[in-house]
């Protein structure tokens, strides 16, 4: 009977198999290497930052966004008449739906009466849906603050549950960090690709603390608690679901991105996947290397 | 092979998930889900109080918000305090963006109501327990009934003993404080018995506003800067229709100041109206005076045609209700969403999920090789989506990009969380000629370890989201919570069970 059986998943398991050679590169790292070379890059995305953070979206910031749907039209184009009917500078982009209605989105300053530029608009594109929001820099200013104080909060309780499921100060120290890094990547990448912080942007990286502990979760209790395996193969077999984990989700995210034209759905699946991506190298290289190392100080057989 | 389906299918976790699952479809089938305005089309309005306030005044604040905005002719209305300053308005159904900014303006102009008499202010906003109908009269006479509290009803019985025909006055939101300065011609008008009701002997409007509001009214008379300055002696300038051009010399001095011009057409009396903000005088009627306190009362007018007696009522009738706002509101921040647009948002939402459905399925087939896998895998996904819609809509959660966002987010560590006790099942395949049962146990365990930890700190992180954060993003940490409750006590075990029977372990 149990033969029989074994053969189901055998087909799964030497596929499996075939992808932890693939992946064996990474067992074969020295601890070292794969403790520096995260390390480098968290402290270029923390220069990135300083140097380029990314822009705050008009929820943040305060300001008027007017977005029209059902609009063909050259963005610079409208931008210059915009810009010239109301006395402001405005800045006008254009967006292609997936089922091909175009739209533009026109951003203007705290201030103007978004009511204003849509009756201009509606004298050149009268059969357009016309939608749009409006936030006072007080509200950016509440926001902000609020959004620092959620991230700093969930980031906390976050630390907080781990020492306690770990009670090991370099394995959960290895964790916070990670979760840190992986923030911190995807905040520097928003800056490089010019996305704006926004509440939902916000969220997306509180969801990232969400994703980042479950793979270094999974890691640190297959390198800590598992004794039947060699450290190596502990972790391969980490890195292995791990890389399962991380492509499906990054999948169902490129769908959400390709699919949605809701600029909040739009960018959270985008920060969600810098965050992950970072989040591939911070567990599986920079977690698993103090892990190893920690474990081999500890007489363990690497 | 059946002894171990029937086992399986009678398993209590395998049935703990044919419930929730059967519950939500018939939840769903049954109630519609309902959505937040960003997808159903609507306006969102945030709000902020002057100053922050306690918790008594928010609820009043967010009860007569509602009542207001009711009276306004609007459904779907959703107020919401938020902290000790923030109010948050949500209505559905409206269409253009004209109708949304009318709204803004009339959450703005909720101002602070008193009731005023012989220059005692014997009762707020607060003191109205209930306003009824209003009346129009063949004679184009109107009365608005309504009911005060027992407290004010006294003090105002006592108030007004013996002075019937004395004039009655309701302010909404008057300069309170201020140093008013007006054309000559304005101040003789107030300075005269031109709104002192039926009773000449009453104290002139100059007087009673002084006494009430501490708001002293000079006529200008080509004052310097510096003069209005030490008149003031420290309170706010309110400059009506002259002085325009002392404005900017008095803000350089530090003296707070503000224009009010006179728009064409707009008689003395009229603007007097205006910059106080007064309703009335109505005219003490002889059964009030008689020093009973009562609390059934009414305002009573004379129009010169019906229509105007209609408006004048409405007015009053609009006012009383909606007055009792003990805190001027400034709108913060809106988000106008047409119908059509959150219908198309909807439809997308709709189609990004099936697609990440699909994704989940093929990339966990490519990396197992194995329908067996990945079927059951993407169906538990589908199963977890529809409970979490399923309790959305028990406990009418209105379902907004954020909480869509979230749903997204519980799915995505779903699928981790399956991977994992999938690999953990399928794990020790090599080793397993050891014990097998009680490793697979320990796999299990090790997994649901995991799992455990994981759940626990995604909650830790969403609950202080959703005590914390103010505005738009506690749908998500709602819809994240519940779905992650969902996970780890519905569908993570039901899945371990059926990866059980698939994989072949038991």
């Amino acid at each position: 009977m149990a033969r029989k059986k074994a053969k189901k998943p055998g087909e799964a398991n030497e596929f499996r198999a075939k992808k932890r050679e693939k992946l064996r590169f990474l067992a074969e790292m020295e601890p070292r290497k794969m403790i520096i070379y995260p390390l480098a890059v968290f402290i270029v995305a923390l220069l990135l930052l300083a140097v380029h953070f990314p822009p705050l979206g008009i929820d943040l910031k305060g300001g008027v966004v007017v977005t029209g749907y059902g609009i063909n039209a050259n963005p610079d184009q409208v931008e210059k008449w915009l810009s010239s009917e109301l006395g402001v500078n405005v800045n006008v982009e254009s967006f292609t739906s997936v089922e091909g209605t175009k739209g533009i989105r026109v951003y203007a300053p705290a201030g103007v009466d978004p009511v204003k530029i849509i009756n201009l608009l509606k004298q050149k594109y009268p059969n357009a849906e016309y939608t749009h929001s409006e936030v006072l820099p007080t509200f950016g200013e509440l926001a902000k603050k609020q959004g620092i104080k959620a991230i700093a909060f969930a980031f906390l309780a976050m630390a907080v549950v781990v020492f306690l499921f770990f009670r090991n100060p370099v394995s959960s120290l290895a964790i916070i960090f990670s979760a840190l890094s992986d923030m911190t990547i995807a905040v520097a990448m928003m800056g490089v690709f010019g996305i704006q912080l926004t509440t939902a942007t916000i969220a997306a990286l509180l969801m990232l603390i969400g994703y980042t502990v479950d793979s270094n979760i999974l890691l640190t209790t297959k390198l800590t608690r598992r004794k039947e395996d060699t450290i190596e193969e502990a972790y391969l077999s980490a890195v292995s679901t791990g890389f399962t984990m991380s492509t499906t989700t990054l999948g169902a995210l490129f769908m959400l991105w390709l699919i949605s034209t809701s600029p909040t759905i739009d960018n959270i699946a985008i920060v969600l996947i810098f965050g992950l991506l970072a989040d591939f190298m911070n567990t599986w290289i920079f977690n698993a290397g103090v892990l190893r190392w920690y474990l081999s100080t500890r007489g363990v057989k690497a | 092979m059946n002894r171990k389906l029937k086992k399986l299918l009678f398993n209590w976790r395998i049935i703990l998930l044919i419930i929730f699952l059967s519950g939500s479809i018939a939840t769903l089938a049954t109630r519609p889900l309902t959505f937040g305005i960003d997808i159903s089309g609507g306006v969102a309005l945030i709000a902020q109080t002057e100053h922050p306030v306690d918790s008594k005044t928010m609820e009043l604040v967010v009860d007569s918000l509602q009542k207001r905005l009711n009276t306004y002719g609007l459904r779907d209305v959703q107020v919401q305090g938020q902290g000790n300053d923030i109010v948050v308005v949500k209505v559905a159904n409206v269409t253009s963006a004209e109708e949304a900014n009318a709204l803004k303006k009339v959450i703005e102009s909720q101002g602070v109501f008193y009731m005023e008499f012989d220059g005692v202010i014997f009762g707020t906003g607060k003191d109205i327990t209930y306003v009824g109908v209003y009346k129009i009269n063949p004679d184009n006479s109107w009365e608005v009934p309504f009911r005060i509290s027992k407290t004010a009803a006294e003090k105002f019985a006592t108030l007004a003993k013996g002075k019937a025909g004395w004039p009655v006055d309701m302010f909404l939101d008057p300069p309170i404080n201020s140093l008013l300065v007006v054309p000559k011609s304005m101040y003789d008008l107030m300075n005269s018995t031109a709104f002192n009701a039926n009773a000449p002997q009453a104290p002139y409007l100059v007087e009673r506003i002084h006494d009430a509001f501490n708001i002293t009214t000079i006529a200008y008379a080509n004052q310097s800067a510096e003069e209005l300055k030490k008149l003031a002696d420290g309170k706010p300038i309110v400059l009506v229709d002259v002085g325009a051009s002392l404005v900017d010399k008095l803000r350089a001095m530090n003296v707070s100041v503000r224009y009010v011009p006179r728009q064409s057409g707009v008689s003395d009396a009229e603007l007097v109206r205006s910059v106080l903000g007064l309703y009335g005088p109505y005219s003490l009627g002889e059964g009030l005076a008689n020093g009973v306190p009562q609390t059934d009362v009414q305002i009573t007018g004379h129009a010169a045609n019906r229509l105007q007696a209609e408006q004048e009522a409405k007015t009053v009738y609009t006012v009383l209700k909606s007055g009792s706002l003990p805190v001027k509101l400034k709108v913060i921040g809106m988000q106008f969403i047409s119908p059509k647009l959150g219908e198309s948002f909807k439809t997308q939402a709709l189609y990004a999920g099936i697609a990440a459905l699909i994704a989940v399925l093929l990339i966990v087939y490519f990396h197992y090789r194995n329908w067996k896998i990945a079927i059951p895998v993407a169906s538990t996904s589908l199963f977890e989506v529809t409970i979490i819609l399923g309790i959305a809509a028990l406990i009418k959660w209105n379902l907004d990009l954020p909480s869509i966002a979230g749903i997204i987010a519980a799915i995505g560590t779903g699928v981790d969380q399956q991977i994992v006790i999938t690999d953990e099942l399928l794990g020790g395949e090599k080793l397993t000629k050891i014990t097998r049962r009680s490793s697979t146990l320990k796999r299990i365990g090790r997994a649901f370890f995991i799992i455990f930890a994981s759940a626990a700190t995604t909650i830790a992180a969403m609950s202080f989201l959703l005590v914390y954060f103010v505005g738009t993003l506690k749908g998500f940490a709602v819809t994240t919570i519940i779905g992650v409750l969902i996970g780890i006590f519905v569908t993570r075990p039901a899945y371990a069970e059926i990866a059980k029977y698939l994989v072949g372990e038991d």
